[in-house]
């Protein structure tokens, strides 16, 4: 930090005043450190990376949900999974790529959904300039339509707004004031 | 305002010129108080502290604020050089009619 808080910068960029003997290619250092520093700053808040993580959260969270839902898949006899090949080698097999087979593509639905809500918020909320909980129930309302998009507009209505709610929901509840505040 | 900005090397050893450091001292006050103005109602309009929709929650700068402080800070160095401009040409022709009249 260049200025101490609550004083108006009043030093020209190249010229505050460091500790004495820092020579002109430390300044020039410490000069792009600070510069890299808040690159990465910004790199952190920004929509994209929010996306992403969202998109990868979501893709861990479908390929655990169908792992979990893979052991119960054996017990249906007209599903694919409880097919009876020769060998356990064969079967073994099978199984571990029915399971495979069903986490990516749990997967992908996961990371679809996160990834499509994390993003509109993330961009209603840039264009709003507010923080508030109305970006959460007006992107979750964008997101269920935009995931329903294939189903007609009554279906886009109705998803958009069961997924705002619900959104809607989740941040009412993660804002509201924790037990220990005044 | 952004004439006296370019101006503020204050480098020069022994400059023992009152004239100057008088200078100097009017331009610090006036960075200073702009500074401050700009930090005050930048902070009064982009950080609201109304507890239903958002109460300090977290000591770092959300997105939405962020967002919002980038875009007050700009708009008010554009409102002060505008105003500057228009002082400027009112200045110029109370010097040309020699009154400060309407």
């Amino acid at each position: 930090m260049n200025n101490p808080p609550l004083l108006a910068p009043i030093y020209l960029p190249g010229q505050e005043p460091l500790p004495a003997g820092t020579t002109p290619s430390e300044r020039e250092e410490m000069a792009q450190m600070m510069r890299y520093q808040k690159m990465l700053g910004y790199a952190m808040e920004s929509c994209p990376l929010k996306v992403g993580m969202s998109g990868g959260a979501g893709f861990a969270l479908g390929g655990f949900f169908a792992l979990m839902s893979a052991t119960f898949a054996y017990e249906d006899p007209l599903s694919r999974a409880s097919q009876k090949l020769v060998g356990t080698r064969a079967q073994t097999a099978y199984v571990f790529k029915e399971m495979g087979r069903n986490m990516w593509s749990s997967g992908k639905g996961f990371a679809k959904v996160g990834a499509v809500y994390s993003g509109i918020e993330c961009c209603i909320e840039g264009y709003r300039a507010k923080n508030d909980i109305t970006n959460a129930v007006a992107g979750g309302f964008l997101a269920g339509a935009v995931l329903a998009r294939h189903s007609g507009p009554a279906a886009m209505a109705g998803g958009g707004a069961a997924f705002a709610a619900f959104s809607g929901v989740i941040d009412w509840w993660l804002r509201r004031p924790a037990a220990d505040e005044i | 305002m952004s004439f006296l900005f370019g101006g503020g090397a204050r480098q020069d050893p022994g400059a023992v010129d009152p004239m100057k450091i008088e200078m100097a001292v009017a331009e610090l006050d006036m960075i200073t108080d702009v500074f401050n103005r700009l930090v005050n109602s930048c902070h009064a309009k982009c950080i609201q502290p109304n507890p239903m929709s958002h109460r300090y929650a977290e000591g770092d700068l959300l997105k939405g604020e962020a967002v919002c402080i980038d875009r007050c800070s700009a708009k008010f160095f554009e409102v002060n050089k505008v105003v500057g401009e228009k002082m400027q040409a009112m200045g110029q022709g109370a010097q040309a009619t020699g009154s400060f009249g309407r």
